[in-house]
């Protein structure tokens, strides 16, 4: 057991923040929010720099290097980076040992019938679609997912309604149940490392706002009422940390995913409200950044069955299967 | 970072359940149903501290020089966890090797240490806290007890309140004011006194929680020798602190959650319940917390075996800890049903041992104060 950082990871840590403070951060986050826009540029540096096959890089006997891969999502997502680096880095490489193109897209079968907006879903070269027992993975020309303007902090796209009903199994690889557990696992686990550091960031900002901003004379943020809560915040930000780096560590095991998941989500949906509630009307501005990090939150709750879905699947992990 | 046990923890903790299966009694859930403090546990702990000292197990984590193996704090913690979650047969004597024993080596003379830590390090002796008082619950500074230096003596008066294992215990760790100008946390001093000297009477408080749970205990005109106290005269608060960044987390609160949960999921499962989504999403939920609780004692656990100051981590893991206690012995209620109004059924047990969790040790408001300015360094004002 370890809890700090080795040399390596300490310097993985480090040269992801200098990139991403150069190239990330919440106004270029805005800026392509506002295009809907994909960061192309952010997308090429980290596979220029070798971030994106980090997984596999630093592969062992036992593995993917998951939790080199999720510290660089959670800075990622730390940072608002507007690219579809969970998926690419964490879900893909335990997928398929061939590298699958990216900027790269996730759904279920049911998101693809109704037809719901996926996150990057406009800009992606590769869908993955966990199907029952199966993963499809399909590669995409153009124009089979249309832009969707959203609220909710990511680029979205739907599939066209020429695209609703083509062929998924002639349409690119299919692969087995194991592949469709491993995918599960590791998505829901992405959703948690992005869940993290997206949390963090949100919390970072309003507890320096609330420093600053003075009502009744004095600082928000000393009001006992107020600390009490960001200090509940805190409590379920650090620990969300560890679990996903903790599950991220052992390979995205069942059990320990759907814990960290349950845990993670459920705190985004506090760290959404009380950033918020906490920030007042400006909170809710475009020029403030907060709603950089907080829509965002309320996207990846949405993702694979959310809270319920990831306390049913601990459920069954944990003491057998559920109806 | 890495997040496995060695191959000597994980085995370790499988000797420990095995000693276990082979030590604890028949008829142990019947015995630990008042928590560590009941008559029957206390006595056992003394054959069962004991037999965990004859294994080198009860202090394997303190020095060679005092009794124990130098072993890394996470080999206790396997310990801890295992005992927690089984009811806690050390009784009291957690607290022991835990911070009482860790505070003498740190503060004692060589005299204390000669008398006590041989004592604990072998399993044969009681302690118990004495800090709350009436007047001086959450705010601890406000604490009144006085001994007066007189010659070679203090002389003791005071009460204290809500004291655990006191009706059992040989010694109690007391907190005093040594200087009667001070006021706060200046002037206060730590005293360890044997619980037979004159003067010292207990009286039970009744309560909801268990029986000999809560005590009052009054000095009135306490003698004991000046060498029973602990550190130097008026930096009481210093020591406490010390010895509280260990009490904190001392008791593996979700491990005992985590069993507790483990058996409400199998009886929800026998009776159909998992056909509920709401049960089983209150389980989910209930099992996520367990986890989140043990991650971060967790992380405290590895600033001490790296030595580390103490920081406000200790708060986070206490706090979730809690939490993780209160709702599981809640959720306890919820599946028994009405089944869970009778006294010492499990439902009832476990609910009435895990309320107290948020209040014990300085309540969770205090350490979500202390959250708030020693880790995200909100301003007081």
């Amino acid at each position: 057991m370890n809890f700090e950082s080795n040399e390596e990871q300490q310097a993985i840590l480090e040269a992801i923040d200098r990139l991403l403070e150069q190239h990330a951060g919440p106004a270029r986050a805005i800026e392509l929010n506002r295009q809907g826009q994909y960061d192309d540029t952010l997308h090429q540096l980290l596979d220029e720099s070798g971030f994106t096959t980090i997984a596999s890089d630093l592969a062992t006997e036992n593995g993917p290097a998951g939790l080199e891969a999720a510290l660089i999502v959670e800075a990622v997502a730390r940072a608002g980076g507007v690219v579809a680096c969970a998926a690419q880095m964490l879900v893909a490489p335990a997928v398929r040992e061939a590298s699958i193109a990216g900027p790269i897209a996730l759904c279920t079968l049911d998101d693809l019938a109704k037809p719901v907006p996926l996150r990057f879903g406009a800009h992606a070269k590769t869908l993955m679609v966990l199907g029952i027992g199966d993963v499809h993975v399909i590669p995409l020309t153009t124009g089979e997912l249309e832009p969707v303007r959203s609220s909710f902090g990511y680029p979205m796209g739907r599939l066209t309604e020429a695209n609703r009903f083509f062929d998924l199994s002639a349409a690119g690889d299919c692969l087995g149940p194991e592949a469709a557990q491993t995918m599960a696992n590791w998505w829901r686990l992405s959703l948690a490392v992005e869940a993290v550091g997206t949390m963090d960031a949100a919390l970072t900002h309003t507890v320096e706002y609330l420093k600053q901003r003075r009502q009744f004379g004095r600082a928000i943020g000393s009001f006992q009422a107020i600390q009490h809560r960001l200090s509940l915040c805190a409590i379920g930000i650090e620990a969300s940390r560890w679990l996903v780096r903790e599950a991220a560590y052992h390979g995205a095991q069942n059990e320990a995913v759907a814990a960290a998941a349950a845990f993670t989500l459920e705190t985004a949906d506090q760290v959404f409200t009380e950033t918020h509630q906490m920030s007042g009307a400006i909170g809710f501005t475009c020029e403030f950044d907060l709603h950089v990090w907080s829509m965002r939150l309320l996207a990846l709750r949405q993702e694979l069955g959310g809270v319920g879905g990831a306390r049913r699947a601990l459920v069954e992990a944990r003491w057998g299967r559920t109806p | 970072m890495e997040f496995d046990w060695s191959p000597e923890d994980t085995q370790h903790r499988r000797d420990v359940q095995a000693f276990l299966e082979q030590e604890l009694p028949e008829n142990w859930d019947e015995m630990s149903q008042h928590g560590p403090g009941g008559d029957s546990q206390a006595e056992f702990s003394r054959i069962f501290c004991g037999r965990m000292a004859e294994k080198g197990w009860l202090t394997q984590h303190w020095p060679g020089e005092y009794g124990g193996r130098d072993c890394e704090p996470w080999r206790h913690s396997i310990v801890g966890e295992e005992m927690w979650a089984i009811g806690e047969p050390r009784g009291s004597q957690y607290m022991n090797v835990n911070w009482i024993g860790p505070a003498i080596m740190n503060y004692g003379s060589d005299q204390q240490k000669v008398l006590h830590l041989p004592k604990i390090s072998a399993g044969q002796v009681l302690w118990c806290q004495g800090f709350s008082e009436p007047e001086a619950g959450s705010d601890l500074a406000a604490l009144r007890t006085r001994a007066e230096k007189v010659g070679d003596e203090y002389i003791i008066n005071g009460s204290k309140i809500w004291t655990s294992y006191c009706n059992h215990a040989d010694y109690i760790f007391l907190l005093v004011r040594t200087d009667p100008e001070s006021s706060r946390n200046r002037g206060i001093s730590v005293l360890l006194v044997p619980m037979d000297s004159a003067g010292i009477e207990v009286r039970e408080i009744p309560s909801v929680v268990g029986e000999r749970y809560f005590h009052e205990v009054f000095f009135t005109d306490v003698k004991v020798p000046t060498d029973v106290l602990l550190g130097e005269e008026n930096n009481g608060w210093n020591v406490v602190n010390y010895a509280l960044q260990f009490e904190r987390i001392g008791a593996a609160r979700y491990a005992r959650a985590a069993v507790t949960l483990d058996k409400l999921a199998e009886v929800a499962k026998e009776r159909g319940m998992l056909d509920d989504p709401i049960v089983v999403d209150r389980l989910g939920e209930a099992r996520a917390l367990c986890e989140a609780a043990r991650v971060l004692v967790y992380k405290v656990i590895d600033i001490r075996a790296k030595d580390r100051s103490p920081t406000a981590d200790t708060q986070l893991a206490r706090v979730l800890s809690t939490n993780c206690d209160n709702a599981i012995g809640r959720l306890a209620l919820e599946i028994f049903g009405p089944e869970s109004r009778e006294y010492a059924s499990f439902a009832d047990t476990n609910f009435r041992l895990a309320m107290t969790a948020g209040v014990a040790v300085g309540a969770t408001e205090v350490q979500l104060n202390l959250i708030a300015s020693r880790f995200l360094e909100l301003p007081k004002e």
